[in-house]
């Protein structure tokens, strides 16, 4: 965790190279250049596909048609997303997006700060094997769970709801979010709390008025990590919804590429646009702090 | 601990997200565990076949064991892209003086599309009629006669539908690497540099066995979520053609919600379980070993 804090360290070499022969400092500023290039070739070769997308998705029809891939548009147009919207039923799928992943992330940050409280603040006898069995959860593959989950919702009547996506959603992602928590609270002294039960303050006052506070850094991690994956969750949303009304971003833009995708080129990807630019846009406003979220997520998971 | 702490007050903070985790995890894997034993199609009543659908499974059942070997290979050419990919983009990065961030941001941007994007993205990327991606540019440099539907020649499909997912997160873990290779200590390295080590031998010698284990740690992670695999592969080809990229998991999805054969999709869902812990098992085995000789 401290190495991703710890900043680039650009000056390293500097020390050494003053006293080196003249060839060997000309030979490190070459390969340095070299591995520039490279580096840039390997970033335009990964990135290249979107900025195809976004590019595609501008075009006119017979611009596309005529084929060159490297080819700026002759012009830009937006008729693609006029008719993109026109057709589809984005704005629904967004809305029912946000629904499920703010629901499942209050869910994930709030039950896994009272795991993460429970097994390494409270403890007990038998955290040890809690903290094995949360373990499961991070190695199974979540397609275990469609048959038996898809055989109790008919049962329960729970097809074809909200609740449906987020509960899967959010059982698969919180024993991550426990790890996250728990590796926290390891570092707030326990001074502060025997302070605190000094002066008579009691489990839930000790987790309300101290711990809740603290954490709020790793909500955030938890939230931001999470988020990106619920929202383009494609499985649960795909196994558990059956009407257009609850369709998620992912389903419905497979919709959209159902009926539309052979037809329309150029309006389809105006679509996937739509489609990935609100996630896009938020994580690269907050950059910094998801790239470091995903990083953490992913190494405690 | 907290000296005040009740047996109820550990239950209030435990039972919830235990009782969730049970739901959604645990319960289902026990049930995937007793469906497997029966036959079923969700209507007719439930008929117990014992270990019929495992014996139908290994012996019987070809399909079953091209998606295993394509899942295999689907796993491959992942961590092939992921680690290899992120481990040389990684290591350029340390040699860059400027521009870390940016190149890092923009690695990374794949892994916030969404599975269904990606997929309609690499269709037209592959796509022939009309010409998608890949065949303008080959078209373009005067190789026009490696035009292919790529998607469709049961050679390169596997190759195909593996490759997006590749592409997907080898920035997550290259910037998982990346980290570690910054806490290297730069003391250790400029001594064996002085010491007249090449700059393949330092990494081999020093950084490399100085991010083993987080190097584990990603292996760990990019093979469970390799063999998790499914989005993409069901999305581009829904195992086609025939079943030239059937994983296991599409084959359980179709078996279970296309013909509605749940006691034999639990079975399969059984040995991907299986089939993950053993996979784990094996990497902590084969690496840590390395660590001690």
């Amino acid at each position: 965790m401290t190495a991703l804090t710890a900043p680039p360290r650009a000056t390293r070499p500097q020390f050494e190279e003053p006293g080196l022969p003249r060839p060997r400092r000309r030979q490190l500023h070459l390969q340095r250049k070299i591995t520039g290039v490279i580096v840039a070739l390997i970033v335009i070769v990964q990135v290249y596909p979107l900025a195809w997308l976004f590019i595609t998705s501008v075009r006119t029809e017979q611009d596309f048609a005529g084929g060159n891939p490297f080819a700026l548009p002759t012009e830009i147009t937006f008729d693609n997303y006029a008719r993109a919207f026109a057709t589809g039923n984005l704005g629904l799928n967004i809305l029912n997006s946000l629904i499920v992943t703010l629901g499942s992330i209050v869910v994930i940050v709030f039950l896994g700060m009272m795991g993460a409280y429970a097994l390494q603040v409270l403890g007990f006898r038998f955290s040890r094997f809690v903290r094995a069995l949360f373990l499961v959860g991070i190695i199974v593959p979540v397609q275990v769970a469609l048959v038996p989950l898809f055989v109790d919702y008919a049962a329960v009547n729970l097809l074809d709801t909200y609740q449906s996506i987020i509960i899967p959603l959010a059982g698969f992602a919180l024993p991550t979010s426990i790890y996250l928590f728990s590796s926290f609270y390891e570092y707030i002294p326990g001074e502060i709390y025997e302070a605190a039960s000094l002066d008579g303050a009691g489990p839930y006052r000790i987790f309300a008025q101290i711990t809740l506070p603290l954490s709020v850094n790793t909500m955030v991690t938890v939230a931001m990590v999470n988020s990106i994956f619920i929202w383009n969750d494609f499985i649960f949303a795909n196994t558990f919804v059956l009407t257009d009304d609850l369709k998620t971003i992912p389903l419905g833009l497979q919709n959209y590429i159902g009926a539309m995708g052979k037809v329309d080129w150029t309006a389809t990807f105006a679509a996937v646009c739509v489609s990935i630019t609100p996630l896009l846009l938020v994580f690269l406003l907050l950059n910094k702090a998801m790239t470091y979220s995903l990083a953490s997520g992913a190494t405690k998971g | 601990m907290l000296p005040q702490r009740s047996r109820l007050s550990v239950l209030v903070f435990l039972v919830p997200p235990l009782a969730l985790y049970g739901i959604a995890v645990l319960l289902p894997i026990f049930q995937s565990l007793f469906l497997s034993f029966f036959e079923w199609d969700g209507i007719s009543p439930m008929l117990f076949v014992g270990v019929e659908n495992y014996v139908h499974m290994f012996t019987g059942d070809a399909v079953f064991w091209t998606a295993f070997r394509n899942t295999l290979g689907y796993v491959a050419i992942c961590l092939v892209l992921q680690l290899g990919g992120a481990l040389i983009v990684a290591s350029l990065l340390t040699l860059l003086r400027r521009g870390r961030e940016l190149v890092k941001t923009l690695y990374i941007l794949p892994a916030v599309i969404s599975t269904v994007a990606i997929a309609f993205l690499f269709q037209r990327i592959y796509s022939l009629d009309p010409e998608g991606l890949i065949n303008q540019v080959l078209e373009f440099v005067g190789l026009g006669g490696l035009q292919h539907a790529w998607l469709s020649d049961v050679n390169t499909v596997l190759a195909a539908v593996s490759i997006p997912e590749g592409w997907r997160f080898t920035g997550l873990y290259m910037l998982i690497i990346y980290a570690a290779l910054l806490a290297v200590p730069a003391e250790l390295e400029e001594a064996a540099k002085l010491d007249g080590a090449s700059w393949w031998q330092t990494f081999w010698r020093i950084r490399f066995p100085y991010i083993r284990p987080v190097w584990i740690t990603t292996t760990i992670i990019a093979t469970t979520n390799a063999l998790r695999g499914f989005d993409i592969p069901y999305l581009l080809t829904n195992g086609g053609p025939g079943q030239s990229s059937e994983l296991l998991t599409t084959y359980m999805y179709k078996t279970a919600f296309t013909s509605t054969n749940y006691g034999y999709a639990s079975a399969i869902s059984v040995f991907v379980v299986v089939e993950c812990l053993v996979a784990v098992g094996l990497i902590f085995v084969l690496l840590r070993r390395k660590a001690d000789a």
